[in-house]
């Protein structure tokens, strides 16, 4: 479970790019999972892939839902993030550096379009493949890879945008 | 090939992904290296994706595996023997404490405990062993009347009793001795026409030992008329 809750809050707090937000929602993909188990049928995919479906679906309910009441630049709380451990590994200056663009980063996903950010997110930061984005997304293959492309390309022109340029 | 901007724009991901073909990565690649507008770009989008890369997993809240569960399962107090009862409807645990109950069926039935009319005695480990042994027994003897009971036995043994020479022959060839005395209960060994009185398990055993002995002839005489 512990697995699970990991992975979900990720893709919850990649989407939404606030932890409150993130904590919120994956409490209610828990519950929701809990209550359509009788529902999932091993023959649609594997059970990874079908609890990021109920993900995915309850973020674009809830983006929808929030629309309206949403500022542009939805970002985080004042709590900080916590790094995993890995990154203590790096020299400050390296760190500094790639946290700043970490949260540029992080800014920049919640200004795509929300088909092009969950298109993103599967694929680029939990590395799924095609295959099961396309079981996630229910759409076919080449809109998968299309939205990836596209998601790709308006990101940087947004961290352009926003002052970000390839070193 | 010459590829316009659209198309260039449209494989970047395969060029970035590294699955374009070598004439399709030589033309992206021409194109990029001539093109004012796509040259920013392509080197934009491979600072992104470096950028998505470096994100690192967040970890989750502590207490959020906790509210999962609550939210799920609801709040569980130690003394609640409906929750524990309920935990013994899950699928694998009538499907274990069903196989133990035949289990237990089973060997009460081979040790002879009557079910219409139960005895406590009859569930005592000795008792249940001693039927048990016995219906054993029972079933090895039938198994062994069984077998000697077939016909490809039956003609074996008939080959045998063919091949061996006349019991009575050989002790015709014994020359008599004096003439012994006939005590009551004992066999007079000088009548030839009489057969020997012997164990009829003796006899089975002897037989299926030469049962085995002569398997191996008869499978090859069956595998030789198969190849023929």
């Amino acid at each position: 479970m512990r697995r699970h809750t990991r992975r979900i809050f990720n893709i919850c707090y990649r989407f939404t790019g606030n932890r409150t937000e993130a904590e919120d929602l994956s409490q209610e993909v828990f519950l929701r999972v809990y209550r359509t188990l009788g529902s999932y049928r091993s023959a649609h995919g594997g059970f990874a892939t079908w609890m990021t479906s109920v993900t995915r679906n309850l973020l674009i309910d809830h983006y929808r839902r929030t629309k309206r009441d949403r500022v542009t630049d939805s970002l985080d709380d004042a709590m900080p993030v916590v790094e995993s451990k890995e990154s203590t590994a790096r020299r400050p200056d390296q760190q500094a550096l790639l946290g700043e663009l970490s949260g540029q980063v992080q800014s920049a996903l919640t200004r795509l379009s929300p088909e092009l950010r969950e298109a993103v997110i599967l694929r680029d930061l939990q590395q799924l493949e095609y295959g099961e984005i396309q079981q996630v997304l229910a759409v076919p293959e080449g809109t998968v890879k299309s939205r990836i492309n596209r998601g790709r390309i308006e990101l940087a022109r947004i961290l352009q945008q926003m002052g970000v340029r390839p070193s | 090939m010459n590829w316009t901007c659209e198309q260039t724009e449209a494989r970047l991901s395969d060029y970035l992904d590294g699955v374009l073909d070598a004439a399709e990565w030589s033309a992206f690649n021409h194109h990029v290296n001539t093109c004012e507008r796509c040259t920013p770009l392509v080197a934009a989008v491979a600072h992104t994706l470096g950028g998505l890369y470096a994100l690192e997993e967040v970890e989750p809240p502590p207490q959020l595996e906790t509210a999962i569960l609550t939210a799920t399962l609801g709040v569980r107090s130690k003394w609640d023997v409906w929750a524990w009862l309920r935990t013994l409807q899950s699928p694998r645990f009538v499907y274990s404490m069903a196989s133990v109950a035949a289990t237990i069926v089973v060997l009460l039935t081979a040790s002879g405990f009557n079910w219409r009319k139960p005895k406590l005695a009859e569930l005592a480990p000795a008792t249940i062993y001693r039927n048990t042994n016995s219906w054993a027994h029972v079933t090895y003897a039938h198994g062994v009347k069984f077998v000697s009971d077939l016909r490809v036995v039956y003609e074996i043994q008939s080959r045998i009793n063919e091949a061996e020479p006349n019991p009575a022959s050989r002790e015709e060839m014994i020359p008599p001795s004096s003439p012994k005395k006939k005590e009551p209960g004992q066999t007079d060994n000088t009548n030839p026409a009489s057969p020997k009185q012997q164990n009829r398990a003796y006899e089975i055993g002897k037989r299926l030992e030469v049962l085995a002995s002569e398997l191996p002839v008869l499978t090859g005489s069956f595998v030789e008329r198969r190849m023929r």
